[in-house]
């Protein structure tokens, strides 16, 4: 058992190393992808400014405790997109019947098919985030303790398990339905823009589905309110230090869903 | 140079194919759909958020930004109907927009026509009753009067060709550049900032405000939606509805331009 995942591990990173070599053919495409996303998160975070020139605060937030919020999703957003961005065309390969090629190869298909890209382009969205939290955190003149830093990891992982485990599942519908593409553009765009803002903003109901349902609050809203010190009506600030445990129960729930799907993929037979 | 050819009628059977065709990928219409809702209600939401404890910022009050989003949000909507840029760029690269070039049609006026028909199936079947029903069961503000009502419609419709204009010209730049990523994202970024389709310019720091005044982004959504909400109104809308009219000349003659010096300049990805 040990030994056929470590096997795993060892073709996981071969492959990988192939998909680096593969995109770093197109240097001129790679290098624009880079700058592409850059200037897409910069752009989203001058709407901010402009949102709150006139304004000041949004509920209580001023501008760089928005950026932080901001930049928190963007960092483990651009975590879980090197290993599962791909994930959404998964519906292609049902369609053209290429996924057969995933269940007779020696690796596990979800291993196999999570090696099929290793997105460096993510660097562009990394390095923004990078580069936004560090203005914020010396905006609003922060000094974590160890404690903090803790949660701030544990926000950073368990946000990149929750938003893969979402691309997981995601994809999972395509075994299903074969759509998978459309119906991630559907609900990720939104979704995503929705957690940049505070989730106090809005209404009850969906402050519920987006902590219980699909956990993105514990993506940036909850580990904020803890890091920055501030409160929420509902939810208690220690909420944000359950971000790894949610992150880690999402994904072993959304990979179940999508191994239930391979199953089901078997006996299609077509 | 620009060739209507006197046929009409075969533009309008464009625009009455990609009616039947929109007609048939309805799946893709409801996705549309939910997604531009998805986006009302946030953005609703951040407006109602920024407006507690104040009663009128710059001078203009939370229901106004309301219809404001609202009517902005419809446009988009129907803006969103028509042909992605994407299309566009991906038959340039297929090469497949030869097929395009040697029939007896301009392009252009083609894509614009059947656009049309899209967006006029979207619109009855979608957009038309959920934003009624929006807009009567909340009491929002609407043009007082069948004036108002035209030249919003009239603002509006010139927006939209601005915005094709704008558009295609860019996508038509994959002809030379066949990686168009960062540009790209530029030129969105400019469209949705300074087009004024989230945030009105009125809340815009003054120099930014200058700034939007002077480009061709205005036109698109802020000037339709601040006529139809009464921000813009009496004098101040023939001015207005002048600079939109001069920048869709400008637009228009820029794509003409690029479409010209296109059409010699193919490359097909590999041929």
């Amino acid at each position: 058992m040990m030994q056929s995942f470590l096997k795993a591990v060892h073709i996981y990173w071969y492959m990988v190393e192939a998909s680096i070599r593969a995109q770093m053919q197109y240097r001129y495409a790679f290098v624009m992808n880079i700058v592409g996303w850059m200037m897409h998160y910069t752009g989203m975070g001058i709407t901010i400014w402009v949102l709150l020139y006139s304004f000041q605060t949004l509920e209580g937030w001023v501008f760089w405790e928005l950026i932080f919020l901001f930049a928190l999703s963007v960092l483990s957003w651009s975590i879980s997109i090197i290993f599962f961005f791909h994930f959404r065309t998964l519906d292609q390969y049902i369609v053209k019947g290429t996924f057969d090629r995933f269940l007779v190869r020696p690796i596990h298909p979800f291993f196999h098919f999570m090696a099929m890209k290793f997105d460096i382009g993510a660097i562009g969205q990394l390095l923004f985030s990078i580069l936004a939290f560090i203005l914020a955190y010396s905006k609003l003149s922060l000094h974590w303790s160890f404690w903090k830093w803790t949660v701030f990891s544990g926000a950073l992982l368990g946000g990149a398990l929750i938003q893969g485990g979402i691309m997981v599942l995601i994809s999972a519908i395509a075994f299903w339905t074969t759509r998978s593409e459309r119906v991630f553009w559907v609900i990720m765009f939104p979704l995503r823009n929705l957690i940049n803002y505070p989730l106090s903003i809005f209404p009850r109901a969906i402050q519920m589905v987006i902590t219980f349902i699909l956990p993105f609050a514990f993506v940036n809203y909850l580990p904020s309110l803890l890091l920055l010190n501030k409160t929420d009506s509902i939810f208690p600030p220690f909420w944000g230090s359950l971000s790894l445990l949610v992150g880690i129960i999402f994904f072993w729930l959304s990979l179940q869903v999508w191994l239930k799907g391979v199953n089901k993929y078997n006996s299609t037979g077509s | 140079m620009i060739s209507l050819k006197g046929n009409l009628r075969m533009y309008l059977e464009f625009s009455r194919k990609s009616f039947q065709r929109a007609a048939a990928y309805r799946f893709e219409a409801w996705m549309r759909v939910l997604s531009n809702v998805i986006f009302l209600f946030m953005w609703g939401f951040i407006w109602y958020g920024l407006y507690q404890g104040k009663e009128s910022v710059s001078g203009v009050t939370f229901q106004t930004v309301f219809s404001y989003i609202l009517i902005s949000q419809m446009l988009q909507g129907l803006h969103s109907a028509g042909t992605p840029l994407w299309d566009i760029q991906e038959k340039v690269r297929t090469g497949d927009i030869v097929s395009e070039m040697i029939r007896p049609y301009d392009y252009p006026f083609r894509l614009l026509f059947a656009d049309f028909g899209s967006i006029a199936f979207y619109f009855i079947t979608a957009i038309l009753p959920l934003y009624s029903v929006i807009f009567i069961l909340l009491k929002l503000v609407i043009p007082a009067s069948p004036g108002q009502w035209l030249l919003f419609l009239f603002s509006a419709l010139l927006g939209y060709l601005i915005r094709y204009c704008l558009e295609l010209t860019f996508g038509l730049f994959t002809f030379w550049l066949v990686e168009t990523g960062g540009v790209e994202d530029i030129f969105y970024f400019a469209i949705s900032l300074f087009s004024g389709a989230m945030i009105p310019l009125w809340f815009f720091p003054g120099w930014l405000n200058t700034l939007a005044r002077f480009l061709p982004f205005q036109g698109i959504f802020f000037v339709p939606n601040s006529i139809f909400v009464g921000q813009l109104s009496g004098k101040e809308i023939l001015p207005a509805l002048g600079v939109q009219f001069l920048w869709l000349v400008i637009s228009f003659l820029i794509l003409r331009f690029v479409w010209s010096r296109a059409a010699n300049k193919i490359i097909v990805q590999g041929g």
